[in-house]
């Protein structure tokens, strides 16, 4: 009886081994949570790496920016770290935004991302956008637009097809395996800060193998999206003498190979609804019309592309079953050159 | 009948708790398309080698592996099973670090490995103590909380989902079958603990049978769902594709902003269980191997279990573990081939040979 009493001590002691898992923790209130963050690096000089971070001062929340240079970006984190007043903790990170003249240095770029992902503590959910300003400035933008509410930048990213078909978001991960895989390529949303609204959307730059080749409109990158399958629901478009909304679309494409070219006949289907136009102009014309400029987009866009050896719309992932796995490998090189795409825009009247 | 569920439920929890981590890679490593028949040779193979054990243990009416060992001769089973008690420990001392090194990534950054490994051998010794009731009955109660867990993760993961990264097509399952990678994979699928249990009714292959199902379905979305997120020239480059597959889920709506939280935490109760049983066969053997000293099973866990801890805080690095517990893997494939087939065949023979006296 005594021995099973003292079994039962034991056990109730080596419930503290549970301890273990409160090992050097930091408290919520003790730490700094960075939301945003950005990176710069002039040619030949240092990175330079600026952090959002919401701060609590006798209650009243607000935000800064800190900002550090060093050799690598993994230094300039343990730097700032240890110069803050409170443990910095980077898990929470949502936006990264990278200005452009180092993203569109090919290995440095590459390093970066390869970083981002393989690092244990910024999750790789985070999001990623390109600056041609100062990081510094979007940053302060944020700081002083959003201040701690600095999360809902995630919400600019992803307001949903049906409300803003244009914008979209890539987060590290994509950007990690788009420098790996074969047959797709990807475009990251362009941002600069804005005078009223936090963010302006300016376009995309298009992505080959992790690198930056191309800048394209909104127009454009929406374009793109929708050979996602995304829904162009929501999206506006003017044609000067009138203007319209599209309130359904879906696209089917149709692959084969011929003479061993590949070749994609692709139908975009759209339903319009007419917002206002100028007298006397007939449907029959506003639909010829959209037909024709979407058309135009897409010929342009691709003929880019092609040029680069860039398969933004992803043409190569569906050729997954007619090429074998080795012939997919030489897709951008020995393929995507000579795909031809027979795109036909149908636009309907809801 | 209780006990039949139970015994599928343990059968599912020991094998998933081996398939999440290092299996996906080697699985990659081996075919670059046509996964899927990787992952259905081996659990064919698994289906067939069971059939035999069992076919072997049906023919000695309630005794366990090691009474059928003994019956040979006690050299016999000293040959045969302490290598495998070796076997044993080691696999126990690396799954458990390799599992510990992934929940520090996940959610205990700062905790020292030995910290954590302890609450695990502590606990997983402390439930092989107790018996194979308790495993059994505690095995239960894990399936329920673990298995919503891993189909939440497995269905959230669809929305990072691009079909187009899989490429379906065949591929000939030759060049596999001779590569020596895919017995290593056979060193994931254990069953060889379903020969300790000493029932009057024999478990048949049958009862297993769904089992089999879930556990082979388990391991294809295991393999698929890294393929589906990141395609496979991405997850070859990844050192752990199924937990980065969970951690690239974000859903705004979602109260808890990390999936993979989820995956961890299914980690922790199936490696405590996965152990418990491997220690439980530990105990078990040595007991009735050396009868000469009469020392309790318990005692024989508790130092097996110190050894085996001793041995997972020595191993240096992430990449040596890897590497070690392949070699421990391909050592436990080898006695999932032997232990079934010397046991069908002495069975065979001892039947012919009595059946022979009788006349």
């Amino acid at each position: 009886m005594k021995n099973n009493k003292r079994f039962k001590l034991l056990i109730v002691f080596m419930s503290m081994l549970l301890l273990s898992g409160c090992w050097n923790i930091k408290d919520i209130n003790k730490r700094s949570l960075p939301l945003v963050m950005g990176i710069s690096k002039e040619e030949g000089k240092e990175y330079k790496l600026s952090l959002q971070i919401p701060i609590l001062e006798n209650e009243n929340q607000i935000s800064k920016v800190v900002t550090g240079k060093g050799e690598t970006v993994a230094s300039i984190l343990g730097q700032i770290r240890t110069n803050s007043e409170d443990a910095v903790d980077y898990s929470q990170i949502r936006l990264i935004v990278i200005q452009s003249n180092l993203a569109h240095n090919q290995q440095e770029f590459k390093e970066l991302i390869k970083f981002l992902m393989v690092s244990e503590e910024i999750p790789s959910r985070a999001l990623v956008a390109i600056s041609d300003e100062n990081v510094e400035d979007v940053l302060a933008n944020i700081s002083e637009k959003l201040g701690v509410q600095a999360t809902s930048i995630y919400d600019f990213f992803n307001k949903g097809s049906d409300w803003a078909p244009e914008i979209f978001s890539i987060s590290i991960w994509e950007l990690y395996r788009s420098s790996y895989l074969y047959t797709k390529d990807i475009a990251i949303p362009v941002v600069r800060s804005g005078k009223d609204t936090v963010l302006v959307f300016e376009g995309s730059d298009i992505l080959k193998n992790g690198n930056i080749i191309e800048r394209i409109s909104p127009h454009e990158s929406q374009l793109i999206n929708v050979f996602q399958n995304e829904n162009e629901k929501g999206k506006i478009e003017s044609l000067g003498f009138a203007s319209l909304m599209v309130t359904n679309s879906s696209i089917k494409n149709k692959i084969s190979m011929r003479n061993n070219k590949p070749h994609v006949s692709s139908d975009l289907n759209l339903k319009i609804y007419i917002l206002e136009r100028d007298n006397g102009i007939t449907d029959k014309r506003i639909r010829k019309e959209l037909e024709k400029l979407i058309e135009k987009r897409f010929y342009i866009i691709l003929k880019k592309t092609q040029g680069r050896q860039a398969d933004i719309f992803g043409f190569g992932q569906q050729f997954q079953h007619v090429l074998s796995y080795h012939e997919l490998k030489d897709w951008r090189d020995e393929y995507y050159p000579k795909l031809k795409v027979n795109f036909k825009v149908h636009a309907n009247m809801e | 009948m209780t006990n039949r569920i139970q015994i599928g439920i343990i059968f599912i929890i020991v094998n998933l708790s081996f398939g999440y981590l290092v299996y996906p890679n080697l699985v990659y490593g081996l075919v670059k398309i046509a996964h899927w028949e990787v992952v259905i040779c081996q659990c064919f193979l698994q289906m067939i080698l069971i059939w035999i054990y069992i076919r072997g243990l049906g023919y000695f009416q309630g005794n366990d592996v090691i009474d059928i060992y003994l019956k040979m001769g006690r050299w016999a089973a000293i040959i045969f099973l302490s290598p495998f008690v070796i076997n044993l420990v080691t696999l126990v001392a690396l799954n458990i670090r390799m599992h510990t090194e992934v929940i520090i990534s996940i959610f205990l950054p700062r905790t020292p490995y030995w910290s954590i490994m302890i609450l695990f051998f502590f606990i997983s010794t402390y439930t092989a103590i107790k018996g194979i009731g308790t495993i059994l009955r505690s095995s239960v109660f894990i399936f329920f909380i673990v298995i919503p867990l891993v189909v939440f993760s497995f269905f959230t993961s669809v929305v990072n989902f691009d079909l187009h990264n899989v490429t379906p097509s065949w591929y000939s399952p030759h060049k596999f079958l001779s590569n020596v990678k895919f017995y290593y994979l056979l060193g994931f699928s254990s069953f060889l603990f379903l020969g300790f249990f000493s029932f009057d009714k024999k478990i048949t292959f049958r009862q297993l049978f769904v089992s089999c199902l879930g556990v082979a379905l388990f391991f294809l979305s295991v393999v698929y769902i890294p393929l589906f997120i990141f395609g496979q020239e991405t997850v070859v480059t990844l050192t752990t594709p199924f937990y980065e597959a969970m951690d690239s889920v974000d859903i705004s709506w979602f109260s808890f902003n990390r999936q993979a939280i989820f995956f961890g935490i299914s980690l922790v109760g199936l490696v405590i269980l996965a152990n418990a049983v491997m220690f439980w066969m530990i105990g078990r053997i040595m007991k009735k191997m050396f009868t000469f000293r009469t020392v309790k099973s318990s005692y024989w866990i508790i130092a097996f279990s110190v050894c085996a801890f001793i041995l997972a805080i020595y191993v240096p690095n992430k990449y040596l573990i890897e590497k070690y517990f392949l070699w421990c893997t391909s050592a436990q494939a080898y006695f999932m081939i032997i232990i079934p087939f010397t046991i069908f065949i002495y069975g065979f023979l001892t039947k012919r040979g009595n059946l022979g006296y009788e006349k």
